[in-house]
Order: C-alpha cells, then sequence, then structure tokens
C-alpha cells in the first residue's frame, strides 16, 4: 500500500559502502534542563537504528525518553555526544536540513493540530519545504487516501475524534516523506479502538519498508509487534534487545512498568500446563496459533 | 456541543461566493463596512438591505445561520435602541413618562441603528462562512504585504491571528472541562451569588491560562517538528486568483457605497 520509491532510496542513504549503515545514530548524549547540570536527564547514552526496522524505547516515567527523540528530531541541542542522521552528523547547521529526513507524532492530537482544516494541516509542513502549489495538492490528497480521511479534509479539528487527529497528524508528517517517523507516545491517549488502528498502521508501515520506526510507548502489544527494543533507564540505554527477550526478563519488565502482553501471558499458562507452542507468538491470531493444538490430539 | 462557536466555522456549499479570492472579499467588506457606516436614512438602508440579503442569497447559505450569527449581540442592540430612543428627541413625541420622552425621531433613529448593526454583524459573517480560516489569513497576509516595506512583521501577525482562532474551539472547550470539574466538586456558578461567582472565575482563569502555554509549547515543538522555521520562505498551499468575478464583486459593493452616498 505504501510502496514506492522504497529501492532508490535505500541505495542513496549510504552510497559510499553500498551497504545501508544505520539510519539513525546517537554517541554518548548527555543533556540537563535549566540549571540542573548535577542531575542531568540523559547522561551518555547510545544507540543505533536499523534502516526499515521498528524500534520501540520504553524506560519509567521521567527517564528521559521524550528528551532523546527530541534530541534526535534535532529540536533540542545536546549538551555532549554527537548524532548521526543517514551518516551525516547533526550539527546547528546541517540541522534544518536533516530535520526533514525525521518525521514526529506526538502524545496529544490537539496540540498538534496546526491548520485550521484538515486540509491545511497536512499542507502547512509541504509550504515549509517550499514545494510547488501541484505537488503539494497531489500529496495532501495521496496521503489523505493513505490514512482514510479524503472525506474529512475540509473539516475542523473540533468536529474529529481523537483518532481522527492523530490520523492527521501522521498523514501530515507521511506527507512530508520523511525516513524516520518517531511517535512520542502517539497511542496513549487514544482510546482501544484507535489504539488498535494506529498499531495496525505501524505494522503497513514496516511492511511497506520505505520508513524506519522509532517508538516510545508503554503498550506492551505495540512493543512485542517491534523488531528491536531500546531500554533507557538512568539517563543511558541500558539495554537493546528484542522483544521477546525483553519479556523473558520479568525486573526489566517491572522496571519499565510494563506489562506482558496478553499473547504472553496465554504461552506462559500454557507452558505451565507442560504445553510447548511452536514457533513465535508475534504473527497470526491466538486462534491460528492455538486450534492445531487440538487437532493434534 | 451546543454552543460551538460560528467563528472560523465554514459552511461549504460551493457558491461562486466560496470559490472568491479573500482578498477581494476582505476588500468588499470593507467597502461594506463604509456603506453601513456612512447612510443615514431609512430609503438608503431598504437598498443596503436589499444588498445584503441579495448577496447572502448568493452564498446559497440558509438565511437562518446568518441571524444566528448576530443573536449573540441581541442584548447589545436592544440596549443602543433604548438608548437612541431616549436620547434623541426629534419630531412628534409619542410617549412621555415623566423626565423621560419618546420621539418620532429617536424611535427612528433607534431602529436605524439596530438594524444597521444587524445587518452589518450577519453580513461580514458571510467572510468566515465562506472562507476557511487559512484562505483568509493568506488573502490578509496579501493586502498587508505593502506594510511589510515598513518592516511590519506582516506573516508574523497573520500567522498569529490564525492560531489564535484555531485555538478559539478548544480553549472555550477546556474552559467548560474545568467549570463541569468545579462543579462535580461541589461549586456550581449557577448555584452561587454574584460576589463568588467573580472569585471563581479567578480559579477558573489560572487553570485555563496555564493550559493554554502548555498548549502553545507543544504547539511550537510540533510546528518545528515540521520544519517551521520563523520567517523562513515558504510556498503558499492556496492560489491567488483575481479575475473578472473579483472586480465584479468589489464593484457591487463600491456601488453600493455611492449608492448609500447618494441617497444620504
Amino acid at each position: 500500500m505504501m510502496g514506492r520509491d522504497g529501492q532508490e532510496r535505500r541505495a542513496e542513504e549510504d552510497p559510499v559502502r553500498g551497504e545501508p549503515g544505520p539510519v539513525l545514530s546517537f554517541e554518548n548524549l548527555g543533556f540537563a534542563y535549566g540549571k540542573r547540570k548535577e542531575n542531568p536527564v540523559l547522561n551518555g547514552a547510545s544507540g543505533a537504528v536499523e534502516p526499515g526496522s521498528w524500534v520501540s524505547l520504553i524506560g519509567p516515567n521521567g527517564c528521559g525518553k521524550s528528551t532523546l527523540i527530541k534530541l534526535l528530531g534535532g529540536l533540542l541541542k545536546p549538551q555532549t555526544g554527537r548524532i548521526w542522521i543517514g551518516g551525516e552528523e547533526l550539527t546547528p547547521l546541517s540541522a534544518y536540513r536533516l530535520r526533514r529526513s525525521i518525521g514526529m507524532v506526538f502524545q496529544n492530537p490537539e496540540n498538534q493540530f496546526i491548520g485550521a482544516t484538515v486540509e491545511e494541516d497536512i499542507a502547512f509542513g509541504l509550504e515549509g519545504q517550499c514545494l510547488p502549489r501541484c505537488e503539494m495538492r497531489s500529496r495532501v490528497k495521496e496521503y489523505a487516501g493513505r490514512l482514510g480521511l479524503t472525506e474529512l479534509l475540509h473539516k475542523h479539528p473540533g468536529e474529529l475524534s481523537g483518532g481522527q487527529k492523530q490520523r492527521v497528524a501522521i498523514a501530515s508528517v507521511l506527507a512530508m516523506q520523511p525516513k524516520v517517523v518517531i511517535f512520542d507516545e502517539a497511542s496513549s491517549m487514544l482510546d482501544e479502538k484507535a489504539r488498535r488502528e494506529l498499531l495496525g498502521l505501524l505494522k503497513e508501515m514496516r511492511t511497506d519498508g520505505n520508513y524506519t520506526l522509532l517508538s516510545i510507548t508503554h503498550d506492551a502489544e505495540e512493543v512485542l509487534q517491534s523488531d528491536r527494543v531500546l531500554v533507557l533507564d538512568g539517563g543511558v540505554i541500558r539495554e537493546d534487545l528484542r522483544p521477546e527477550e525483553l519479556f523473558a526478563r520479568p525486573e526489566l519488565l517491572t522496571a519499565c512498568r510494563l506489562a506482558l502482553p496478553f499473547r504472553i501471558q496465554m504461552q506462559q499458562a500454557l507452558a505451565d500446563y507442560g504445553i510447548r507452542l511452536s514457533g513465535s507468538l508475534k504473527d497470526g491470531s491466538l486462534e491460528e496459533i492455538i486450534c492445531p493444538l487440538f487437532s493434534k490430539r | 456541543m451546543k454552543n460551538r462557536l460560528l467563528i472560523g466555522r465554514v459552511i461549504d456549499t460551493g457558491s461562486w461566493v466560496h470559490a472568491l479570492d479573500p482578498r477581494a472579499k476582505l476588500t468588499a467588506m470593507l467597502v461594506y463596512a463604509a456603506a453601513i457606516i456612512l447612510l443615514r436614512s431609512w430609503p438608503a438602508l431598504l437598498l443596503a438591505a436589499l444588498f445584503s440579503l441579495a448577496v447572502m442569497a448568493a452564498t446559497r447559505i440558509s438565511y437562518k445561520f446568518y441571524a444566528k450569527a448576530a443573536k449573540p449581540l441581541r442584548l447589545l442592540m436592544l440596549f443602543i435602541f433604548i438608548l437612541q430612543c431616549l436620547t434623541v428627541s426629534q419630531g412628534r413625541v409619542l410617549l412621555q413618562a415623566g423626565p423621560l420622552a419618546v420621539s418620532a425621531g429617536g424611535l427612528s433613529a433607534g431602529g436605524l441603528a439596530v438594524v444597521r448593526m444587524a445587518l452589518f454583524i450577519s453580513f461580514t459573517a458571510l467572510l468566515t462562512f465562506t472562507t476557511t480560516p487559512g484562505r483568509l489569513n493568506q488573502g490578509l497576509d496579501g493586502m498587508l504585504k505593502p506594510f511589510a516595506r515598513l518592516r511590519l512583521p506582516v506573516h508574523r501577525l497573520t500567522l498569529m491571528a490564525g492560531l489564535a482562532l484555531r485555538f478559539i474551539p478548544t480553549i472555550l472547550e477546556e474552559s467548560q472541562k474545568i467549570l463541569k470539574a468545579q462543579a462535580a466538586r461541589g461549586a456550581d456558578l449557577r448555584e452561587l451569588r454574584l460576589r463568588d461567582k467573580g472569585k471563581m472565575l479567578i480559579s477558573l482563569l489560572v487553570p485555563v491560562t496555564v493550559g493554554a502555554f502548555r498548549r502553545a509549547e507543544e504547539l511550537v515543538t510540533s510546528m518545528e517538528a515540521r520544519g517551521f522555521v520563523v520567517d523562513a520562505p515558504r510556498t503558499e498551499y492556496y492560489e491567488p486568483s483575481w479575475g473578472a468575478k473579483e472586480t465584479g464583486f468589489v464593484g457591487l459593493h463600491l456601488l453600493l457605497l455611492a449608492a448609500v452616498l447618494w441617497l444620504l
């Protein structure tokens, strides 16, 4: 659905080495707000995100997740350490240009609605990119179509639901055609239905292969679906592991206030009865995995 | 929501007035305002009223909406009417009660003032009914462009105006939520005496102001994340298009102004 020029874009990410390096990497990042220098939010965080992957960033409240992604998006300037986007270092000089390859979706859908209508909101970022009018029109049409907003283009934000507003925010960001899309707890203010919709959208974007996703989340189901998990704690990236590994470590889960996803709870309950499930629980519905167990007997 | 504001709300009927360049509509409104302010007689008012009704009909928006736009000011209109009736003394005295007298001239002046005001408000609502705030902003930007030479930060001003309009309904909704939360804790505004009501409004003002600042900060973050830099060059999403229709629309309003001046 979201395919298009994926191959070319991958190729141009790292023309020198021929094979894609990390699309986003950071080293030894340090940051403190205001005068609290002795108590920094980030204190030597390092990590990397591979192109086309979906990475969850988790950690306890107030551990600096939002600060980290604001640094990565060039919205804040790190006090120590360096950031590379697509192989190029993020500096005050390059920030304006590099910021274009990073899209950010925030928590509160109301407060990131800039335009007075859906159409104007999607166009806002495009106007800043100085695109010609016909290109803007075609992109507004294209991305509104992809996110099912075509009927709502002339609506005022007051007439939309939270989930619809969040879809507008995503459409606005995707219309700018970023390589990396960062979600800052984008699902936390949504109801269950809108949350599932958002998760479906993330899955679609991963399948599409054109986007690298970095998502701050407290939603265990979302973490389970991602490719890698970065655990931020005490100002550093404490762990970089696969979601299955994370859910096998209860002490990490407690530290990050994360509950086990239902599928894993089910798996463990079955294991207590001596039933081992084959394969990962990540894909397919529960029924698809459990039904064969019955047919075997 | 019952009292969703009409400000900034577009009623899209796809008429030719909707499609006009916003600069033409803004100019026409200024000319119309001049005509309404200058007119002094009933024949001129009748002409202006017929003209307004005709243009309103051209937008294909129901008259109901225009009436609704003027409704919030009905008390002010009543006040102006009474004031005019009592202060203007011309012609035959119709009613005398002690020191107060209502003359034929006063009645006429009061009626004139009220109808003028109602016409003015409902007619200018046409501007926001037929133009999306973004286009309106862009039109304003285009009209103020000459002032940019005088180092007036036109872009910033229109951006500010646009964002302020955008957040009026949001902040109203938030204040209602806070009012309800306070009512739920036993401080219902409706049951209080006037003095306590005043105090209560102050306790409403603080959280709403804090909330507005928080919103503003988040909004700025997301604007920056979408590549917004103050005073950086931008392209315009809506196409400015001044054609024969625009000239005609402004011309019609100029004719009205001329007729009003003649009938004065």
